[in-house]
Order: C-alpha cells, then structure tokens, then sequence
C-alpha cells in the first residue's frame, strides 16, 4: 500500500525564480525507508517541507496514508498531517526536559497513555535514565536519538529526517546508523531521509533518489537519479 | 483557477494572528490618515494668519536645529566612538558606557537645569561673582535661544550617533583600518579619509533618530521661547482652540518626515553593499603621554556636561525640595505615570508579540505590515496627538447614542477626555521600541523550534505558549523596560493628551519648569532619570550578551 504518493510537485521560492523541484513524481509503501541524496541547494530539504507543510507548492499532489494534504485547492496545516521530522539540528525544546520533550507531541492521549508511550520511547532510544536531562546535558548522538523519539512518539504515518548525521562525528555516526536502521525497523516506519552522505543512505535505507544532475553509485541499493535544476 | 489558489494560500496563512495584525496596523493608521486627509479639507481664517505670518519663521527655525543640532551630534558621536573603538586610554572602560548616560537627562529637563545655572541666581554667575568678584557679561550665558537649544540637544542627544557607531567601528571596520595603519596613514588621515566615509550608514543612521527627536520635541524649544512646527502646533490648539489648523500643520511637518524617512531608507539600502559581513574586533592601540591624558580629557568634558554637571545640580536642588514634594500628591503623581506606561507597555508588548510572530515569514505582506506598525516612532508626538484627538473626537460623536442610551448624556465627550486617548497615542508613538525587542527575539530564536511544535501536532497559538513565549521572555523584558521607559519621559504627547487635572512625572516637572519652580521641579527630574538609567543598564546587558 503506497503511504505517500506525490504527484507532479512544483515549487519554485518566488514566481520569478527558477523552481527547485519541477514536476517530481514518487510513492513509497508502508515501512519502507528512503534516502535522498544530492548537493546543496538541489531541493532536498525542500521537499521534506513540501511534505510537513511548512511550504506550499507552485502546483502538485501529496497524498500522505490516503490523504490529500495539499493540492491545487487544499492545503493542510503540518499539525493535522501525521507526519514526524527530524531535523538537522534536531530543534529540541532547550527549555524543557528529554521527558518533556518526548510527552510535547503526545497530549491528545491521556495520562497513562502519555506515560506509557514515553517510557516505551526512552526504551526504544536506550536512554531510560536521561528523561529528567535537559537538551544541553547530552551528547549530540544523545541529543539526535531524543529528536528520533520525540518524532516516533505520536506515532506518525511519515518519519521525516533532514541530515540527522550532520552534527556528528564520523565515529559515532558508523555506531547511531545502526541503531537507526534497528530503531525505524522496529517501530516499521515509513522514513525519508535527507542526506548528502551515500554511506547514510546505503546503511539505513531500502532504496534512494538523488537529486540534482550527477549521478551516484551506492552499493545494494536501487536508485533514482532525478534531473533538478 | 486564481480563486482556488487563493483559497489554499488562505488555508495556510490566514489565522487569528494575522487577522489581529491587520485589525492593529489599521487601528494605527487612523488617527495618520485622519491627519493626512485634513490637508485636502478647506482651510479657515487662522490657516491663512499661520501661513502669512508664522510659517516662514516656525520652519527657519526647525531647519536651523534640525541641521546644527546633526552636525554636532554626528561630530561627537562618531569623535567619541572612534576614540573608545579604536584606542586604549585611561578610564575608556567606564566612557565605553558612561557616554550613553546623557540620553538618560531628556533634553527638557536639561534644558531648565542649564537656563538656571547659567542665569544671574545660578551657580555659574553667583560663583563668579562672589568668589572672584567678576561679573560675567549676561549676554555671553543667555541660553534661552536657538544656541542654547542647539546646545542641549547636541549634548543629550548624541549618544544616539555614538550608540550606533561605536559597535560598527569596533566590529565592522578592522581590515580597512589595519589597512590603512598598514599604509602608513596617521590617525587623523584614518578619521578623516577612512573612518569618518566608511561610517556613513551609522551615522546617517543616528543623525536620523536625532532629527526625529527634535522635530518631536516640545519641551527645550517651548521653554526657550522658540517657534518651531512642533510648538507652532500646541500654539493653534491650546491658544487658538483651533484643531483643523493645528491637524494641517501637523500634515506637513508628516509630508516633511515621511520624506526624510523615505531619504533615509534609500541611503540605508546602500549601507547593505558598503558593510564588510564577516567582521572581526578592532584591535586598540594603547596610547601614552599627552595623547592620552587628551582622550581622556575629551570624554570627560563631554560626560561633565553631557550628564554629571546636570546630575549634581538636580540633586543639590532636591535636596532642598525633597521634603516639601515628597508627598501624597507626588505619590499619586508617580503612582499615574507608572500605571498609564504600564499599561500602554502591556499594549505595545500583545501587539508587537502577534504581529511579529505573523512577520516571520519573508513576504511583501508581513514587510508592509511591520513598517505600518512602527511607523509612529519616527512621527513627532504633536502629531500623533492631534491624530488621535480628532480620531477620538469623531469616534465619541458616533458613539453619542450609545452614550445617551447609557445615560451619559447625548452629546458627551467620555472617551476624548479620558485616559484611553493617552494610552492609544502611548501605543501607536512607542509601538517601534517594543517590535524591534521582540522581533530581535524572534530572530536569535529561528524558525526551527515553532516548525517542530507545528509538526508535532500544535497549533500556531498553542506552539506560542508551549514554545515561543518561553524562549522569548529575555526579548520581551528588555522590550518592555526599553518602552516604559521612553513612555515616562514622553512629553508632548502627554501634554496634548492627558485628561484634565492628570499629570504624569514629565508633565509636572515640565510644569514647574515653565512656572519658574525649577528647584520642586528637580526630585521628579531625578526620578525619570533613575527610571531612564534603567534602560541604558538593559542596552549595556544586551551588549555584553552579542560581545559574548
């Protein structure tokens, strides 16, 4: 079952620019987890906002786990599109705790069910006894894990990461993409990744999209190679 | 198709915000369209007194001020920034800041001191003339005049240049000025070829909020005795009761300032391409001997005047009143200033937080709207106050009826003889000190924790409380020390729109002032002093945190 379906995508920064993205066409099924590779300035980002809403395509279709969140006539908010993002520098909330970072997206559920879901999280992202940490008490793989967690704990339909490595040191990111791939595997989320890294995207994802006009060669891995601007 | 496009643009952008944004850009705009609009109604009998006979000489006088009063500001500002940026003299580190200290007299009180101490019972004569036995000639003090206004908004007001200048000349001019060294250049060729050029932005800048201020100011010239457009304003209301004069006044001088603005901001798009991006602090030169006793000595003799010969003098004087006004009618005094300022600072402080949060997006819209929202700082307060006055006037006739219903009677004043009026005339005048703390608050807090909120399920209001409101407490207390502040000193504003029989602590000590009671008119001078240190502490607390 495709999860997102993107039709035809369109966006350009003012009218009289250039667009970024023209005419991009995708799908992805449930669980699976794709890469997006490409320079700087080729749209990457840009299209993980297209996707949370946090920009409004020139013309095009998202359809995000059978839902139209925008179109021609439409657009929906990024708080009623179940979708989650990582982002690059991971955005976490430097006045509240790990614990209340994680509980931030969840108070449509109640107590118990707040409770239960974070300690589930913290589980998940090995870090049982940092929940009462504040954001600037971590490390930054510490730091990038409680984004992941934050993001899953709404359980959304889309994880959407933007160069979740880049704020890493090469040792650490071999140890985290492991545990990435074991994480999003395990809570079976579909996932885009942004990355200009090809070892990102060979470790962690199922296949991959480059962006922009040279192609890359990634190892065991199927992929697009899309002509942007 | 274009209707379906707007709908989904809609969607996105069109919420509770930015409907509250628009309703208070509006809101202030009135009483400036209101002026605006008088130039194209029929002028009566006194308009055409006013322009036979005053106008050419209220305008003489405003140029005169307005351009001496920039030069000497432009002169002591960049001097003393330079001095401090660029060299290592005894005491620099208590002028860095200490130079800031004279916008903390406002020029009004200032100008009393000085008249009085320079008058035949004031300090400087009776000295003179007791202690050496040496009459100085009257003429040579006479103060109460063109020179002696020039004198006092040049002292008081320069820090504005000096405040804008000494960080661009400490952070912004390294590599031309080490350059230049390189070269072989001495210092005063660097001043003169390098500095004085490459300053241009931050002193036009500068020179520009000086204008600002004299064009507004009512205080310095009506006690001097000086007809300027300002006074000339107050005149045709308060001696002639003639509103619709005093409204097509108060649109020229408007034309006059809107134009300067327009200048300004053309001059300032320049300073974009003139200003080196990657900066790096200014390394000073530690200077010996003569030279250095010379840099010390000119700080000095500018701190002396500029506020701790006034300082003194205001205390000695309270210190002979101090008994006599400290009571329950001062404490009611104090008690009305604070909370009319507080509550036009709650105002300024909601409006500002909404529409800045709406401006956050890089559009044409939210540019219009937060030029349209600050546009009151660069209008004179005489201005704004008769804007307001005819607006309230106009708005208690339409609400006669309900008046009436209410039992207030049929043709009642409620609103324009309350202190409604001054706050809004508060709000729209200050609105600019308020949305620039917190728009700078906005900035250094980014996008990204308002995107993840809003992606993880919150709303825009919701994402505000939960998020952005404790991030932007710093912004919002410096926002509001900075607004109350100036709200205290405001003068004009606060003559013209104040209800009968209300006083605030800049209008009564104006009051004294003009009744000759100088010495009772000193403990509340020192007061709005004391309240005005507060906000050059808050900008030395904001400078230290961007050196850090």
């Amino acid at each position: 079952m495709n999860i997102v379906d993107i039709q035809n995508l369109t966006f350009s920064f003012s009218k009289k620019a250039a667009p970024v993205i023209k005419d991009f066409t995708f799908t992805m099924d449930k669980g699976e987890i794709v890469g997006v590779l490409g320079s700087s300035g080729s749209g990457k980002s840009t299209l993980l906002r297209l996707i949370a809403g946090l920009e409004m395509p020139t013309s095009g279709n998202i359809t995000i786990a059978s839902t139209t969140v925008v179109n021609e006539k439409l657009f929906i908010q990024p708080e009623n599109r179940g979708v989650g993002m990582v982002f690059q520098d991971y955005a976490l909330f430097p006045h509240m705790s790990v614990k209340d970072n994680i509980l931030f997206g969840l108070s449509r559920l109640s107590k118990k069910e707040r409770q239960l879901r974070l300690i589930e999280m913290l589980d998940l992202v090995q870090l049982k006894d940092f929940g009462n940490r504040y954001p600037h008490e971590l490390s930054g793989g510490q730091q990038q894990r409680v984004a992941l967690a934050r993001a899953l704990a709404p359980k959304p339909n889309l994880l959407l990461m933007d160069e979740p490595f880049s704020n890493l040191d090469s040792e650490l990111k071999e140890c985290i993409r492991e545990d990435l791939r074991r994480i999003l595997k395990t809570a079976d989320m579909t996932c885009i990744m942004v990355s200009h890294d090809k070892k990102d995207v060979e470790s962690i994802c199922d296949r991959s999209i480059i962006f922009g006009k040279k192609a890359v060669s990634l190892n065991n891995i199927q992929t697009k190679v899309l002509q942007t601007c | 198709m274009a209707a379906k496009r707007m709908k989904r643009y809609l969607q996105k952008e069109l919420n509770g915000w930015v409907i509250i944004s628009i309703i208070g850009a509006a809101v202030i705009l009135l009483p400036m369209l209101f002026i605006f609009f008088s130039i194209f109604q029929e002028p009566n009998e006194n308009w055409f007194h006013i322009r036979e006979y005053l106008l050419e000489n209220y305008v003489k006088n405003t140029i005169i001020l307005v351009v001496s009063t920039s030069l000497a500001t432009v002169f002591l500002g960049v001097s003393l920034a330079w001095l401090v940026a660029a060299y290592d003299f005894p005491l620099k580190r208590f002028f860095r800041w200490g130079l800031i200290l004279p916008l903390a007299i406002p020029p009004y009180i200032a100008a009393y001191t000085y008249r009085t101490m320079l008058s035949y019972t004031g300090v400087v004569q009776s000295t003179f003339r007791n202690q050496f036995d040496y009459q100085i000639d009257a003429e040579l003090l006479s103060f109460s005049n063109l020179r002696g206004a020039i004198f006092i908004f040049s002292f008081f007001l320069f820090p504005y240049v000096y405040i804008i200048a000494r960080p661009f000349l400490e952070n912004q001019s390294t590599a031309f000025i080490e350059n230049a060294r390189l070269l072989g250049r001495k210092p005063l060729a660097i001043f003169f070829k390098v500095i004085l050029p490459l300053s241009r932005p931050a002193i036009v800048g500068g020179a520009m909020l000086v204008m600002y201020e004299v064009l507004s100011d009512y205080g310095v010239t009506s006690y001097f005795g000086i007809h300027t457009i300002t006074t000339a304003i107050f005149q045709t209301w308060f001696g002639m009761y003639d509103v619709d004069s005093a409204l097509r006044l108060a649109a020229w001088l408007m034309i006059v300032v809107v134009g300067v603005i327009m200048i300004e901001r053309l001059l300032r798009r320049r300073r974009r391409y003139n200003l080196n991006t990657k900066s790096r602090p200014l390394v000073p030169i530690k200077l010996k001997g003569i030279f250095a006793l010379a840099a010390t000595f000119y700080c000095s003799v500018i701190f002396l005047l500029g506020f701790l010969i006034p300082f003194v003098q205001l205390i000695s004087w309270a210190r002979l009143t101090f008994s006599k006004v400290w009571n329950e009618t001062f404490f009611t005094l104090m008690y009305q200033s604070v909370y009319v300022a507080i509550i036009a600072t709650a105002i300024v402080l909601i409006i500002s937080v909404i529409v800045a949060n709406v401006c956050r997006s890089q559009s044409t819209f939210s540019y219009v709207l937060s030029k349209l929202i600050t546009s009151g700082y660069s209008i004179p307060g005489a201005i704004i106050a008769i804007g307001v006055l005819a607006l309230f006037i106009n708005l208690d006739k339409y609400l006669a009826p309900m008046y009436a219903y209410l039992g207030l009677g049929s043709s009642k004043l409620v609103l324009s003889l309350s202190v409604v009026m001054l706050i809004f005339g508060y709000a729209i005048r200050f609105m600019a000190t308020g949305y620039n703390a917190v728009e700078v608050g906005f900035e250094k807090m980014g996008p990204k924790f308002s995107e993840a909120s809003r992606i993880l399920g919150l709303g825009k209001t919701k994402t505000f409380f939960k998020i952005e409101f404790p991030l932007l407490k710093g912004a919002l207390f410096s926002g509001f020390i900075l607004t109350f502040v100036e709200i205290t000193k405001e003068l004009p504003l606060a003559l013209l729109l104040r209800p009968f029989n209300f006083d605030t602590l800049a209008t009564k000590t104006f009051q004294y002032a003009k009744d000759e009671r100088i010495h009772e008119a000193s403990v509340s001078s020192l007061i709005i002093i004391g309240i005005s240190v507060l906000s050059v502490i808050v900008f030395q607390m904001i400078d230290k945190r961007v050196k850090q």
